[in-house]
């Protein structure tokens, strides 16, 4: 799969072209170790050290490396990426086996699930604002959580999707995406449990 | 949108009842259920062969081991 | 897929993402001062780490070797290898990672560099390590890809 997609650059102000796809490869994970880590770390150690700094701290939640390689080669497993200049901009892995909805009038139903999502630390303000830089591009993130979903209804879950949102983005997915916060999951450090069913998906992604 | 191939497929009626079951209480098509299925298979598969068990825990706490493969 | 084609829906989107940390399972955010110190010496280059400990428990499972034996072979202390094993960042000794590489015929300074005793700046060694890493696991009987990944990490290492 590869779509020619709109994301926004901040340099001009325009909506440029970028593309998504699915043919994700190990080099596309070691561009984010090798390029993208680097610019996050000095970009805490700024943030870190910043006297009038009030934001979160962003913290790297240990990558696992483990048989990363298998991964790509399992049908269950979808990973896909933002290109945009010649450059990766942003990756997401989904799963659509293993788990599945909790809300209780879809309890049981097959759902996608983000298991990770991640723009180009160049593309995050809260990042490039430390280092005196400016954000390259918009609206990455929000392009591969809306692949995500058009991934659900290709797959004939209707849209449904769930994943477990990271405490700084619990107000991103439930207010603004409109997701419904399910509880706490004791299994996955307590992070909060957030849920679309086929109308919520629906509205995000006629904008309603 | 990667291509797909067609394949028949010969089930009992007993087979072909559960597949329509499954269908409806999962509200999936009898071809995404299958192809669930065979993802399942797949991870299940692999992992077993890396020597790992699979296993099913029930309310109480026992677990029992499921043999596959 | 039939992906969203209205300026305002993008122009909205990105405004909301803006607004907040909205990755799942990389950037994490917390409001913890504690680890601000963890963050501040946090290594630049984790994979590299990760490469030597999955390096050294390859080729230890390679030879069929239990810790205990291979500790007695290269005459290190059992539970600095046992913690070299289970935590990434436990930094070990200069002269552990150099018994431990003689013991199992490994480049010296390659191991140093990758346990973060040694610190050079090689782009191909990092990619090399990453390679590595996720193409093997940590436990279990070695496996076919696992050894083709071993053979050829442990060439790239003597070849630089």
């Amino acid at each position: 799969m590869r779509e020619t997609i709109q994301i926004l650059d901040c340099h001009s102000g325009q909506a440029v072209a970028a593309e998504i796809f699915d043919e994700i490869t190990l080099e596309h994970f070691i561009e984010t170790q090798a390029i993208w880590r680097p610019v996050v770390l000095d970009a805490v150690r700024a943030l870190a050290k910043s006297p009038n700094q009030t934001t979160l701290i962003p913290r790297h939640f240990h990558w696992d490396w483990t048989r990363k390689e298998a991964e790509l080669k399992m049908l269950a497993l979808k990973f896909f990426g933002l290109s945009c200049d010649g450059r990766l901009q942003g990756i997401m892995k989904v799963d659509t086996v293993v788990r599945s909805c909790r809300l209780p009038e879809q309890q049981g139903k097959p759902l996608v699930y983000i298991d990770y999502i991640e723009t180009a630390p160049w593309n995050i303000k809260q990042l490039m604002e430390p280092l005196g830089k400016r954000q390259q591009y918009r609206g990455v993130g929000s392009r591969l959580f809306e692949a995500a979903v058009l991934q659900s209804e290709e797959e004939d879950f209707k849209g449904r999707l769930g994943l477990h949102s990271l405490p700084g983005a619990e107000t991103f997915y439930i207010k603004e995406c409109g997701m419904t916060p399910v509880g706490r999951d004791p299994h996955k450090q307590n992070l909060l449990w957030c849920e679309f069913t086929p109308e919520q998906a629906r509205r995000y992604l006629a904008g309603d | 949108m990667n291509p797909k191939r067609t394949m028949t497929l010969n089930l009992t009626d007993q087979e072909m009842s559960v597949l329509e079951e499954l269908s409806i209480q999962k509200d999936l098509s009898k071809t995404a259920l299958l192809r669930q299925a065979l993802r399942l298979y797949q991870i299940v598969d692999a992992r077993i062969s890396r020597g790992e068990k699979f296993f099913f825990e029930d309310p109480d706490k026992q677990k029992a081991e499921l043999m596959v493969l | 897929m039939k992906f969203n084609t209205d300026r305002k829906w993008l122009e909205r989107r990105a405004e909301q993402e803006d607004r907040h940390f909205i990755s799942v399972g990389g950037l994490i955010s917390t409001l913890d001062p504690t680890c601000q110190a963890e963050i501040v010496n946090m290594p630049t280059v984790e994979t590299t780490k990760t490469a030597f400990v999955r390096l050294l428990q390859l080729t230890r499972r390679e030879r069929r070797l239990s810790s205990e034996k291979l500790a007695e072979i290269a005459d290190v202390d059992l539970a600095e290898l046992l913690k070299i094993e289970m935590d990434e960042t436990f930094t070990p000794g200069l002269r552990t990672v150099h018994q431990l590489a003689v013991a199992l015929n490994l480049p010296v300074k390659k191991m140093m560099v990758l346990a973060g005793l040694l610190q050079i700046k090689d782009p191909h060694l990092q990619q090399a390590s990453v390679r590595f890493a996720a193409r093997s696991e940590p436990v279990g009987s070695v496996s076919p890809e696992e050894h083709a990944a071993l053979e050829e990490y442990v060439k790239f290492l003597n070849e630089r």
